[in-house]
């Protein structure tokens, strides 16, 4: 979005959709990582994109429904209002390219059985059934998504793939303040798993790694949800584990020719031609120290987030969907030069093109040796240019005061295949069989 | 197996796959002519089942009876696999008391190095032995069923195991390793008199694979020693035995799953192959993390095959 679309008044109810996002907004975690972003950046409010887009997204929320499966590009980029999250990476062990071929066409075909809702056969009793039971078979219309990407480690030796990687896949590196765990970041392909239910999800868990057990081997997960609560019009409605309203501004993933420009990688020539319709998926499990936060003062998490708790208003505003007036505060008499929005958002021509679109989740995961609770923001971006419009948002936070506040673990960078347009193909087939799938 | 059946919870949970078997040994003890089911498990009506088993019977149902076959195809096989179970149990019993022997005679090294061989029959047939009760929490339960090393019910191999590598003591081993050899002798006796159930055989094979991608793959097994990968292709030779015993009812049944199964034991096999060493494995240590987690998918891929074998025979 540019800036006249960012001030089109309906960023209260983008919010909503937004929240979606999860992310976070200001939320340190935003901060986070992307929060960066965002925005974003989250800036806020501002942000959101029209009206109409709007609409559809609160026809997502209202609704329990099987999504559709196929399309130009994967639904679970752009499915909002999913209100419980899985993230779950892999090793892939296939031993040669058709063995990685039958694993991403098992995938497919459980994803599409699952995601539209045909049922399972029941077999006689001396067989195992063929689906879990724990829910009902098909499983219930919870907008169940099942989006695939795959890591840079995939473009390695093994399959001859090295030659189609995307220009800009890499592992992440250490970023800002990070202390990547090797066994909570990477892998060669990532399954992210959305609906309103967390039964569904684990549901599509087991029956995904079911249908591709000789191929895939787990190696980190993550599970969480985004609890909406009543919003009024252009409110978050999303409140990441810092307390801070979070997605206010996020892209809205329902804005076409924003999604085109900010989202989707194109024919254009800088990326391999397979990859048109896919998207840069970057993954950020940020753990936030809870503890500390919560014995922070009051005015001094307002003042490392740029943004009033309660009311998520930007510091010179009033109410949540004010837009603030970096340009009028040079000197950070009201919000601080430093503050997490300003960074990432700092509301400023040359950061207008740094839109991403947000799809995280609040997750909780016990408690580490020392006993602190290990809570945090799965930061979940997906953006046509990481090196454009993620990295820019990394580089500005780098450094930022809330940093004592929040832990990047994990996560990676990941691309999300292009769609499967119709059946009798599967994700990964331009990739993987180019020539009988030139488009 | 690796936990005690004494322990009630734990008990409870590794024993429910096997009171399945039992409770089909039961039935065709109590049910000789009962209803017997085809290969697609319609009724077939009476027959003479697979024999009258002394298993202890317990929760006899009308699912349990559909462990009863006519196929003599599979009850060809039943036949080769109790001399198969007969084999690994003499050769266990044998090779344990010689490691009893060393140990008697204070020869730490020359025990530690019959520990891994002596287990080579158990491990390939252990779900069998689970058929008889008490017996796995005697001879093989880890020191995750106790609260510590020292707990006198920690008995078996592995409390010998502890004994000889963590203490580098065979006189404390010796009594664990005696009762352990009267033990085996005992499972020998009552195993010779065991009916096995159609059903232990295809349960029993993937039960095996189960216990290696739960247990061995993940070196908590022979914690002390590093042998893991011992029993690891034990649990994999006893698993691969069943289904080359049950190959022809296979192939007539769903020789597309016969097929799978087979390559899956090839592939486990090849990737077992690297970690040979003489007439063993080498230490679990070895084991690079990149070969685990291609075994852990093989394996898993093969837990998957086998679970429908049972199915595919029509065997309840």
């Amino acid at each position: 979005m540019d800036a006249d679309d960012r001030r089109t008044g309906l960023s209260r109810r983008s919010l909503l959709a937004g929240a979606v996002g999860t992310v976070g907004l200001i939320g340190g975690a935003s901060a986070l990582a992307g929060c960066a972003g965002g925005d974003a950046t989250g800036a806020g409010a501002d942000a959101a994109g029209s009206a109409s887009l709007v609409e559809g997204a609160t026809v997502a929320t209202a609704q329990l429904q099987h999504l559709p499966f196929f399309g130009t590009h994967q639904t679970g980029v752009t499915a909002l209002h999913q209100a419980s999250g899985l993230m779950a990476a892999f090793d892939v062990t296939a031993v040669d390219r058709d063995a990685l071929i039958a694993m991403f066409r098992a995938l497919t075909d459980e994803a599409v059985r699952i995601m539209t809702g045909k049922p399972y056969e029941e077999l006689d009793a001396n067989y195992p059934p063929l689906h879990t039971g724990h829910v009902t078979n098909p499983p219930p219309p919870h907008n169940l998504t099942v989006t695939v990407a795959v890591g840079a480690s995939l473009f390695d030796d093994r399959f001859g793939l090295a030659d189609d990687k995307p220009a800009e896949l890499v592992k992440m590196p250490f970023l800002a303040n990070d202390r990547l765990d090797p066994e909570r970041s990477h892998g060669d392909l990532l399954l992210s798993i959305n609906s309103d239910s967390q039964d569904v999800n684990l549901f599509a868990l087991r029956q995904l790694m079911r249908a591709t057990r000789s191929s895939l081997a787990l190696h980190w997960m993550l599970e969480g949800y985004n609890r909406r609560v009543d919003a009024e019009p252009g409110e978050a409605g999303v409140r990441n584990l810092m307390g801070f309203v979070d997605g206010t501004a996020n892209l809205d993933p329902q804005a076409q020719a924003q999604m085109d420009s900010s989202v989707w990688v194109a024919a254009d020539g800088t990326e391999p031609a397979w990859a048109a319709g896919g998207t840069y998926q970057a993954v950020r499990t940020i753990r936030m120290l809870v503890e500390f936060w919560d014995r922070t003062r009051l005015d001094e998490q307002e003042a490392l987030i740029g943004r009033r708790k309660e009311s998520g208003a930007p510091l010179d505003g009033e109410k949540e969907t004010d837009i603030p007036d970096f340009g009028a505060d040079p000197d950070g008499r009201i919000t601080p030069l430093d503050a997490h929005i300003r960074l990432a958002n700092p509301r400023t021509p040359e950061v207008a093109d740094q839109v991403i679109l947000r799809k995280g989740f609040n997750y909780s995961r016990g408690f580490d040796g020392s006993g602190q609770l290990d809570q945090g923001l799965a930061f979940v971006s997906f953006q046509r240019s990481i090196e454009r419009q993620f990295l820019p948002i990394q580089e500005r936070l780098a450094g930022e005061p809330l940093e004592e506040y929040i832990r990047p673990e994990g996560g990676g960078f990941y691309f999300a295949l292009p769609g499967v347009v119709e059946p009798g193909g599967y994700l990964g087939d331009g990739l993987l069989e180019p020539t009988t799938t030139s488009s | 197996m690796s936990r005690a059946h004494r322990l009630p919870r734990t008990g409870v949970a590794v024993l429910s796959g096997v009171l399945l078997t039992v409770g089909a040994v039961g039935c065709a003890s109590t049910d000789d002519g009962g209803t017997v089911r085809n290969l697609d498990g319609t009724s077939v009506g009476s027959g003479s089942g697979s024999g009258s088993g002394s298993g202890s019977g317990s929760g006899l149902t009308e699912e349990n009876t559909q462990g009863t076959t006519d196929n003599a195809l599979i009850l060809t096989a039943i036949d080769e696999y109790k001399v198969y179970v007969t084999e690994q149990l003499a050769d266990t019993v044998a090779t344990t008391t010689q490691m009893r022997d060393a140990i008697a005679a204070g020869d730490l090294e020359g025990a530690k190095a019959l520990y891994a061989p002596s287990r080579q029959g158990w491990e390939a047939i252990e779900p069998i032995a689970g058929l008889i009760e008490e017996i796995d929490g005697l001879v093989d339960s880890r020191v995750d069923d106790f609260e510590s090393e020292t707990d006198p019910e920690f008995t078996g191999w592995h409390r010998i195991e502890y004994e000889l590598w963590v203490n580098n003591d065979t006189a404390a081993a010796q009594p664990f390793a005696d009762q352990l050899v009267t033990d085996l002798e005992t499972l020998q006796r009552e195993i010779a008199t065991l009916e096995i159930p159609p059903a232990a055989l295809t349960v029993g094979a993937g039960e095996l694979i189960e216990e290696v991608s739960t247990g061995k793959i993940t070196g908590e097994e022979d914690r002390y020693s590093s042998t893991d990968l011992w029993d690891f292709a034990a649990n994999v030779n006893g698993s691969e035995k069943v289904i080359i015993l049950l190959t022809p009812a296979l192939d007539q049944a769903n020789p597309a799953l016969l097929g799978s199964i087979t390559a899956g034991f090839a592939e486990i096999n090849a990737a077992l192959d690297p970690y040979r060493d003489g007439d063993g494995y080498r230490p679990y240590t070895d084991l690079s993390p990149a070969d685990r987690t291609r075994m852990q998918t093989i394996l898993a891929g093969l837990s998957e095959n086998l679970s429908q074998v049972s199915g595919a025979l029509g065997l309840g």
